[in-house]
């Protein structure tokens, strides 16, 4: 261990930026700045928003539906005629509180197993990759149809519909983390280190969890950031097959594009573009910053070699 | 050979494979590997279809989604006890298992044979996740191989930012633009379905059917029909290409620098190679294998994502018909159909691993 | 060079199919069976309606059962219906027509009773026997029932070949295609199940429906209706019928390039009160609750800005141009939505207001609208102030699961006819263990329900029914009708007879279109 690694209270990432330079480090802003926009659109929605996510009229006085683009409804009106930016605004709250829930939920049961699995070995592991491997296959519909009904009892309602999306999801990212993790740590688990935490009597658990953990989740934000990106649009895919919130409990970018397909063969186009070109630009967000970090901490890919404190990053990886 | 370690229980009778002492023991293990791999397929395939099993049985029944709001409930309840469907579960689950072991795959509501369901509909999925990967390799590894050799300039980040941008807009929003501008605008294309009228009339009476629509044509022998039948390809394939294309090109890129980056191709250039030559035959290989890799997961993807691709362009498929029977709670042919990809994924992915496996030295077991 | 390789590869035809796809008919439907004893659902039915011929039909804009098959049917005693056929049938098989045939049909749909198919509507049929050759006599449990021979040209009528038919099972759709068991206008000549059927005229046919105007037509089966519409506008089809979105029909009415026709249809929309579970603490609270909410919506607010007038405002409890309508909410609680008068009837009854209304709906089921329905509907209870409105939906198969074991206090409901006649929208609904199952049941209403079903006299049978429905409106209200809906049908400019079929029998007939 380097007597140079004092450890300096940094803000996190700003490392990782320091350590981009040109394109590189235009992409990493690119994708920061959709990313923070859309939490932030996520976090101050009922500020930002003219009107409520089911109001369909103002002062007594009804919308019109399926209007265009116009002062007072700046994204134009829907077929329930309800105002589309505000809709828009309100549907960034549902996508971030799907991600957060199906990320959280992935890591917490992801990377243990995989850390089990990975450490133990022998037929626990077996079983655990059998499995796996198992719900690779799996049909997200029918998973999503599933927990729809257990969870929510078949009702589109706004943490319901929520909760079943993000569990879905759960599931099919599960094995991602899960093969990550498991590979890492196999290659960790033969490390001179791991042997003497063994050899001065540590637990299992201890080894797994103050030893290795921290030395296989190097993959696990381009993971991440992946699974968010993909999060969103299982939302969508699965509003589009007719598994989205109901509209007056929440606004959900997927069943409003579901509902304005049929709107766009008919010259009504402001009810899907905007919609649509929200989850394009969170998904590209998330997908450029899971890009960045990917190729600016893989080794093979790093374009220059930066400052000290890079390597000393490198080697505490390594 | 001596130095076969006896405690690898070994279940195979080794046969030399060189004189040298390192290669007959890793032969050992890659057949033990790959039999194992193979032995396995049949427990995740069942593994999975129970669980699917026993979730069906959870959601509802077939009865009442068909007949639900038309008959009092007395009456439903009168007709799924007709069915069969109030008996202990594990007795309907044994009835299926052995059927399902005997090649009975059992019926769908409807009355058709549940694997003439997964061959006509799978033919159908078939013939467009092959369109699909078509496209996907067009765009992908030329393009890929392209940003590589050209990175961090303004084509490698166009380029990154288009294969990004295919991935992030959701399937179904891409083929109703596709279909805006390119059927109803351009009028260049058909709106859906996988040939015309007359054309899809005509190829019912060909033998033997396939069901591939693309092959059909061409053993019925009417050029114009093979034209159609292209033509209505198109939308579709460039809809689910698009997606994995974009998958493919970061692929190909993030590979193909790292493998340019590597001794033996720095050795090859050290030899005077030309820098085409160095990518096209050193390093593309070796970049090409992570593709291979992920295959099977893009395979069982494309399966995924054909259901909003099959509905959006009225290719009825698999994973189309997938989806009906789930709204229609048909829990044998859901069961049947799901069987069906697992033991398609299970073997996919062994294919996979066992190319890599023979083709990379590197690989250990 | 490709194209003479592959035209050295045209090996593979079996035969020539004919000269193409004929007129082409899009629809969203899906068939379920071919087989009249498994088949109970609108796919089927369109199939049903070329194929296969009855004893009773309707003729294109006759809302009145005629001999199709038949010669005359009539009550030869108050329990025993019984029906001549016409000499000389043949199925397109080859085989003949007769009693035995007949009594085949009735007999196996109730054998077999396959829980898809219709045999609940054979309720009333006790048995079936050959009184000789060409004379079949039905017993009905009920005398006098005036709906039976309404019952005839529904799904449970249709008259299948006993000798290519199974007597206990229901037949795959291949075997029925090639056995041709069926004797109606046209027979299958191609069958891709869902995706596409070519029907060829039948030259034996001798039924009410006559020779068919077009000697080829084809079905094309959509996923989305958005699909059949752009094909429509392409001219890739020439009719499409079943099932448009309101929108569609509002950009399709203004396009030059397609003629939208509708007629009268017996869709009923409504809103069913759990009368236990729904809001009020005495049964005359729940009334009052009912009958503001009855003055509280605006039908024809949800008709023409909601449906595009695909649907109509349903002021009774049979749709209006069906015999027997009558519309006895427009004048006990008001066409158009009456603060006043709903504010009446919560105080007279000592409701406090707002009320709190859990109102559940179904997003797919009843159409792609439900949703704009019930937001419409919601915005309408609140802008009175009376009513505050929680909106939910559930999936079909919960939902209907829900609604009968009290899980919703009111909840969205449709109805499609099975035959068109008033009973149909009354008897399965209000009578003894009807299938709403929301704890209505009222003897006297039941004892009404009884006397028209046996009413001979149609012009009395008439009165029967309209009073019924006022006794429902005025007393009971345990549902809410909302709107009723038309039949629409979408064709190209050169395509005639759409609207000879658009009727009230809502049999959707091919042999009336030609191009």
């Amino acid at each position: 261990m380097s007597t140079a690694t004092v450890k300096r209270r940094r803000i996190p990432g700003a490392g990782l930026l320091s350590m981009t330079a040109g394109l590189q480090r235009i992409t990493l802003i690119t994708g920061l700045v959709l990313v923070t926009g859309f939490v932030f659109v996520a976090v101050f929605a009922p500020l930002l928003a003219p009107y409520g996510l089911a109001q369909n009229s103002a002062d007594g006085v009804a919308f019109v539906p399926q209007q265009g683009p116009s002062a007072e409804h700046w994204f134009g009106t829907s077929v329930r005629s309800e105002d589309v930016f505000s809709r828009v605004l309100f549907g960034a709250r549902t996508a971030l509180l799907v991600i957060v829930i199906a990320v959280v939920l992935s890591l917490l049961v992801g990377v243990p197993l995989g850390l089990l699995s990975g450490y133990v070995g022998r037929w626990v592991d077996r079983v655990l990759v059998l499995v796996m491997d198992a719900i690779y296959a799996f049909p997200t519909l029918l998973l999503a149809i599933v927990v729809s009904i257990v969870v929510a009892g078949g009702t589109s309602s706004s943490l319901g519909g929520m909760l079943s999306a993000a569990i879905a999801i759960t599931v099919v990212y599960v094995p991602q983390y899960f093969r990550v993790v498991r590979n890492a740590t196999v290659a960790v688990k033969t490390e001179p280190y791991v042997d003497a935490a063994r050899v001065t009597g540590a637990s299992t658990a201890r080894i797994m969890f103050r030893h290795i953990l921290s030395n296989v989740t190097g993959s696990l934000p381009v993971i991440i950031t992946i699974n968010a990106a993909d999060a969103i649009l299982t939302l969508a895919a699965l509003g589009f097959l007719g598994f989205g919130i109901e509209p007056t409990q929440a606004a959900e970018w997927g069943y409003d594009l579901n509902k304005a397909l049929n709107d766009v063969s008919n010259g009504i186009w402001w009810t899907s573009i905007f919609p649509g070109t929200a989850i394009v630009l969170v998904v590209l967000g998330m997908t450029l910053v899971g890009e960045s970090i990917d190729e600016t901490l893989n080794p093979l890919l790093r374009t220059r070699r930066a400052v000290t404190t890079v390597d000393e990053k490198e080697t505490a990886d390594d | 050979m001596s130095d076969v370690p006896a405690a690898s229980g070994s279940l195979i009778r080794v046969r030399r494979f060189g004189w040298t002492r390192g290669g007959g023991s890793r032969q050992v293990a890659l057949l033990r590997y790959l039999l194992i791999r193979l032995l396995l397929i049949l427990p995740t395939a069942w593994l999975l279809v129970t669980v699917v099993f026993f979730l069906m049985r959870v959601i509802g029944d077939p009865i009442s989604a068909a007949m639900g709001g038309r008959l009092t409930q007395d009456q439903i309840e009168q007709r799924k006890e007709a069915a069969g469907l109030n008996r202990p579960i594990l007795t309907q689950y044994w009835e299926y298992i052995t059927g399902f072991l005997h090649g009975d795959f059992g019926r769908t509501q409807d009355n058709q044979a549940i694997g003439d369901v997964v061959i006509t509909y799978g033919a159908a999925t078939f013939e467009l996740v092959f369109w699909g990967l078509l496209v996907a390799f067009a765009i992908g590894v030329p393009l890929g191989r392209y940003a590589a050799t050209h990175r961090d300039s303004t084509s490698d980040a166009v380029l990154r930012f288009a294969a990004v941008l295919a991935y992030a807009a959701p399937v179904f929003f891409v083929g109703m633009l596709l279909k805006l501008i390119f059927s109803v605008w351009l009028g260049w294309f058909p709106v859906g379905g996988r040939a015309s009228t007359d054309v899809e009339l005509a190829l019912q009476h060909v033998s033997p059917k396939t069901n591939i629509l693309i092959i059909d044509s061409i053993l019925y022998g009417e050029p114009s029909y093979v034209l159609d039948v292209l033509e209505h390809a198109v939308l579709p394939a460039v809809a689910l290409g698009l997606l994995t294309g974009g998958i493919f090109l970061r692929l190909v890129r993030v590979n193909l620098i790292q493998t340019l980056r590597s001794d033996f191709v720095e050795a090859a250039r050290a030899r005077g190679l030309s820098a085409r030559v160095v990518t096209g035959r050193h390093a593309m290989r070796n970049a090409l294998i992570p593709i291979i890799t992920v295959m099977g997961m893009c395979i069982a993807m494309m399966l995924g994502g054909a259901v909003l691709t099959e509905t959006t362009f009225e290719w009825k498929g698999l994973g189309y018909q997938l989806a009906e029977y789930l709204r229609a709670r048909d829990f044998i042919a859901v069961q049947g159909i799901v069987a069906f990809i697992a033991l398609l994924v299970a073997v996919m992915s062994f294919v996979v691993d066992a190319v890599v496996a023979l083709i990379d030295p590197r690989v250990r077991f | 060079m490709v194209a003479a390789a592959l035209a050295g590869c045209g090996s593979g035809r079996t035969d020539e199919a004919g000269s193409g796809a004929g007129l082409v008919v899009g629809t969203t439907d899906k068939i379920f069976s071919l087989d009249p004893a498994a088949a109970y659902d609108n796919g089927s039915l369109l199939v049903e309606n070329q194929i296969y011929s009855y004893l009773l039909n309707f003729a294109p804009g006759d809302t009145t059962p005629k001999p199709d098959a038949a010669e005359k049917c009539e009550f030869s005693t108050p329990t025993v219906y019984t029906c001549k056929i016409k000499s000389g049938l043949k199925f397109a098989s080859g085989n003949p027509l007769t009693a035995k045939s007949v009594k085949f049909s009735f007999d196996r749909m109730l054998k077999i009773n396959d829980p898809h198919g219709p045999a609940s509507l054979l309720g009333n049929l006790d048995k079936t026997e050959v009184v000789d050759d060409l004379t079949v006599a039905f017993t009905l449990k009920v005398a006098n029932d005036q709906t039976f021979p309404t019952i005839l040209p529904t799904q449970a009528g249709p008259i299948v070949d006993e000798r290519v038919f199974p007597a206990d099972k229901v037949a795959t759709d291949d075997e029925v295609v090639q056995g041709k068991g069926y004797s109606g206008p046209y027979t299958i000549t191609s069958y891709d199940k869902n995706k596409l059927v070519e029907y060829q005229a039948n030259p034996d046919y001798q039924g009410i429906l006559g020779t068919p105007k077009n000697s080829t037509v084809s079905t094309k089966y959509y996923a989305t209706s958005d699909n059949l519409k752009l094909d429509l506008q392409n001219g890739a089809i020439d009719v499409g019928y079943r099932s448009f979105t309101p929108t569609d029909i509002d950009s399709l009415r203004a396009d030059s390039k397609v003629k939208v026709t509708d007629g009268p249809g017996g869709e009923l929309r409504y809103i069913v009160f759990n009368m236990n579970t729904m809001p009020g603490n005495t049964p005359e609270q729940k009334l009052a609750v009912r009958k503001a909410l009855a003055s509280s919506v605006d039908r024809e607010a949800l008709a023409s800005a909601v449906y595009k007038n695909t649907y109509q405002p349903a002021y009774g409890y049979v749709p209006q141009g069906m015999t027997g309508a009558a519309e006895p909410l427009k004048q006990l609680y008001g066409a158009k939505p009456d603060k006043t008068l709903a504010a009446k009837f919560l105080a007279d009854a000592g409701v406090a207001t707002p009320v709190t209304l859990n109102l559940q709906y179904n997003p797919d089921h009843y159409g792609s609208s439900s949703s704009e329905e019930y937001a419409a509907v919601k915005s309408q209870l609140e802008a009175s102030g009376l009513f505050k409105v929680n909106l939910q939906s559930t999936e079909w198969v919960t939902y209907q699961k829900e609604r009968a074991s009290d899980g919703y206090p009111m909840y969205q409901f449709g109805w499609f006819p099975d035959f068109p006649d008033a009973d149909n929208y009354l008897s399965p609904f209000f009578g003894p263990n009807n299938f709403l199952q929301s704890h209505f049941e009222n003897p006297g209403i039941n004892a009404q329900l009884t006397a028209e079903t046996t009413e001979a006299d149609p012009a009395k049978r008439v009165e029967l029914l309209r009073k019924i429905q006022t006794d429902l409106a005025q007393n009971f209200l345990p549902t809410l009708p909302l709107l009723s809906g038309k039949q629409v049908a979408v064709s190209k400019p050169g395509v005639s007879g759409v609207d000879q079929t658009l009727d009230g029998s809502f049999k959707f007939r091919f042999t009336v279109l030609s191009k």
